[in-house]
């Protein structure tokens, strides 16, 4: 899953301002974003994620530090010749040109011929699965068929980076999961940089080879999928990925190899220094997963700590059951997640129940 | 229907409305000098007098001259002013606004008295360009009006989507912006047209000794014979203006189709 380091830099971030007026948008981006790579900029509305790809295209300028495409410094490039193009939060398809025109609207310039362009047009749709739509009118498409036409519009140029502003956000939920696999595909296919603007943390840890998480203008981690979910390096990027039960701890004793803190509900824990990132100054917590908390069943035996609880609140999926369950006697409250597989009855609110789980499965946050 | 009041008032309304315009071809086309009832019979001699009248013909040249250079040049002033005011922030924006919007509620009296006592001490003499300056004054606030919605319906990405192909800021004007606001642009000249054609009073005080057709109708109704055939110019002008709204509507309907934007219904 982690992506080749050995990729050349497409992206460079070097200390990245952008102030609108008083308001401090961007404060500091540093970061490189590799070539080839599918990369996303995850955060909540407001967090500067837009603003930073603007910069990357030429929309918006930066009041300080560097933006560089493929080695090159951008300041003072326009967007319509910078080597990136960009698809649309509403898709911008050109509501008065054929879909043959929008898709061929980057080549006007373009010194080839007439017959060579139309099959530029012609590839580029049949790679985004339009083929032979070029003579419809752009307006009468559906939401799904609009994307692909940004999408052809934008890769017929060649671009190094393509840029995806929210692009699915737009879509009904079964249209996105099919867009996003499209996508991956696409960009696999293709082997241009893509990178991707989004607000579902879902959508992000499904499509990206790595994934830079921004807070109020600043990114807060920038790593793959996998570390991401696994070891967020801040409280607050542990929140916004998934569902992170957050159970408050005392510090015990800090050796700074290995570090001992007693969890309320959960005892005593040793956690290693992988499972603490730097402190950010919050009060000590231990994050941990919903599905890395086990309901034990009968007579079934926790393979390292066990834990007594009871339920607070059932929330039945279909393939999955959420509990909430008050940790041994406290008013901790944990969610855990089963999946509803045969011999796992879903239990009623008030059943006392045992949990497994393991220690090494927590993250400290301080 | 719930309340049949209400239908009858609609009804009536309409009549009172619209009657007057068609008592225009009626007696336009009645063998009478006299405009009553009962009628006295079928006549085109109005038309063919009104025909023969020089001075009409070079009333409606003026006018002509007039309408069309006020509504393309307030037309052309209101693209500025609505791309401006829609798409950037300057300082001062609300107030300049508000001054370029303001001729559309000023008297028109007041208007024409403050131009004339200005155009006679700078010592421009009167003429059909002094009107046209007038009528431009009055009208650019409609097109202003009229252009900045079509301006503010345009997607902001459109444009950043063309420029970001590789197009200049001159050629998304022309290639993207300029298509999308076109049924804008015929709306703000139809609409130009139309309040310059029929404008009096500034053209009454800035014309000088040119006459237009609005100040030209008004010195004949001076005398009772010439009645008719003023009333078979007034037949012609509402079929004109019929023809050009279908027209406006027509061009109107197909840029809907042609970009499936939704119909808000009615004209312009």
């Amino acid at each position: 899953m982690t992506f080749a380091e050995d990729k050349p830099n497409m992206i460079e971030f070097k200390d990245v301002h952008k102030y609108y007026g008083d308001y401090h948008a961007l404060r500091g981006i540093n970061g490189t974003i590799k070539a080839g790579e599918f990369f996303s900029l995850l955060g909540p509305s407001g967090c500067g994620k837009t603003t930073l790809l603007r910069t990357i295209a030429g929309f918006e300028g930066i009041s300080s530090g560097a933006v560089m495409i493929d080695g090159k410094n951008m300041a003072g490039v326009p967007a319509n010749v910078r080597p990136t193009n960009m698809v649309f939060q509403s898709y911008a398809i050109f509501p008065h040109m054929t879909v043959g025109e929008n898709v061929g609207f980057g080549l006007r310039k373009d010194p080839r011929s007439k017959e060579d362009k139309a099959k530029a047009v012609a590839e580029a749709l049949e790679m985004v699965g339009l083929k032979g739509y070029g003579g419809r009118a752009a307006h009468a498409l559906s939401g799904g068929q609009r994307q692909r036409v940004a999408l052809a519009r934008a890769l017929i140029l060649k671009p190094k980076v393509l840029l995806l502003d929210e692009p699915l956000s737009a879509l009904d939920k079964k249209m996105r999961e099919h867009m996003q696999i499209e996508l991956i595909k696409l960009q696999r296919q293709v082997g241009i940089t893509f990178i991707l603007v989004t607000h579902d943390q879902e959508e992000a840890l499904v499509m990206s080879d790595r994934i830079a998480v921004m807070f109020e203008g600043q990114i807060a981690q920038l790593a793959d999928p996998e570390t991401l979910y696994r070891r967020p390096a801040t409280k607050q990027v542990a929140d916004f990925i998934g569902t992170m039960n957050f159970v408050p701890c005392d510090i015990l004793s800090d050796s700074g190899g290995t570090i001992e803190v007693d969890a309320k509900g959960l005892g005593r824990v040793t956690l290693s220094a992988d499972q603490v990132p730097p402190a950010q100054g919050v009060d000590p917590v231990v994050g941990l997963r919903p599905e890395t908390l086990t309901l034990l069943y009968d007579d079934q035996k926790a393979a390292d700590r066990e834990v007594k609880g009871v339920i607070d609140e059932v929330i039945y999926f279909g393939d999955m059951t959420y509990y909430d369950v008050y940790l041994g006697g406290t008013d901790v409250e944990v969610r855990l997640s089963m999946r509803n597989v045969p011999g796992r009855p879903v239990l009623d609110v008030g059943t006392e129940v045992r949990l497994a789980w393991s220690p090494t499965a927590l993250v400290l946050f301080r | 229907m719930k309340f049949p009041a209400l239908k009858t008032y609609a009804v009536v309304y309409l009549i009172f409305l619209y009657a007057p315009i068609v008592l225009l071809p009626v007696f336009a086309f009645n063998d009478s000098k006299v405009i009553a009832f009962p009628l006295s019979g079928f006549t085109t001699e109005w038309f063919t007098q009104m025909w023969g009248d020089q001075q009409l013909f070079n009333a409606v040249k003026n006018s002509a001259i007039i309408a069309v250079s006020s509504a393309v040049i307030a037309t052309s002033l209101g693209v500025f002013a609505a791309r401006a005011s829609t798409r950037f922030q300057f300082p001062y924006k609300a107030g300049i606004m508000g001054l370029i919007m303001l001729p559309m509620v000023l008297p028109e009296m007041i208007i024409s008295m403050s131009m004339l006592v200005v155009l006679l001490a700078v010592g421009i003499p009167l003429s059909l360009f002094t009107i046209i300056m007038g009528h431009v004054l009055i009208t650019t606030p409609f097109a202003v009006a009229i252009l900045s919605s079509a301006f503010q319906s345009l997607d902001k990405s459109l444009e950043e989507a063309a420029y970001d192909l590789g197009e200049t800021p001159l050629s998304t004007f022309r290639l993207i912006i300029l298509p999308l606001v076109m049924p804008g642009i015929v709306s703000s000249l139809l609409i130009c047209f139309t309040i310059s054609i029929d404008e009096f009073i500034i053209a009454y005080f800035l014309g000088g000794n040119q006459t237009v057709l609005s100040v030209y109708i008004y010195g004949q109704f001076r005398f009772p014979a010439k009645v008719p055939s003023i009333l078979a110019l007034g037949t012609i002008l509402v079929a004109l203006s019929i023809v050009l709204l279908s027209i406006a509507e027509y061009f109107r309907r197909r840029g809907i189709a042609k970009t499936g934007a939704k119909d808000t219904g009615g004209f312009l």
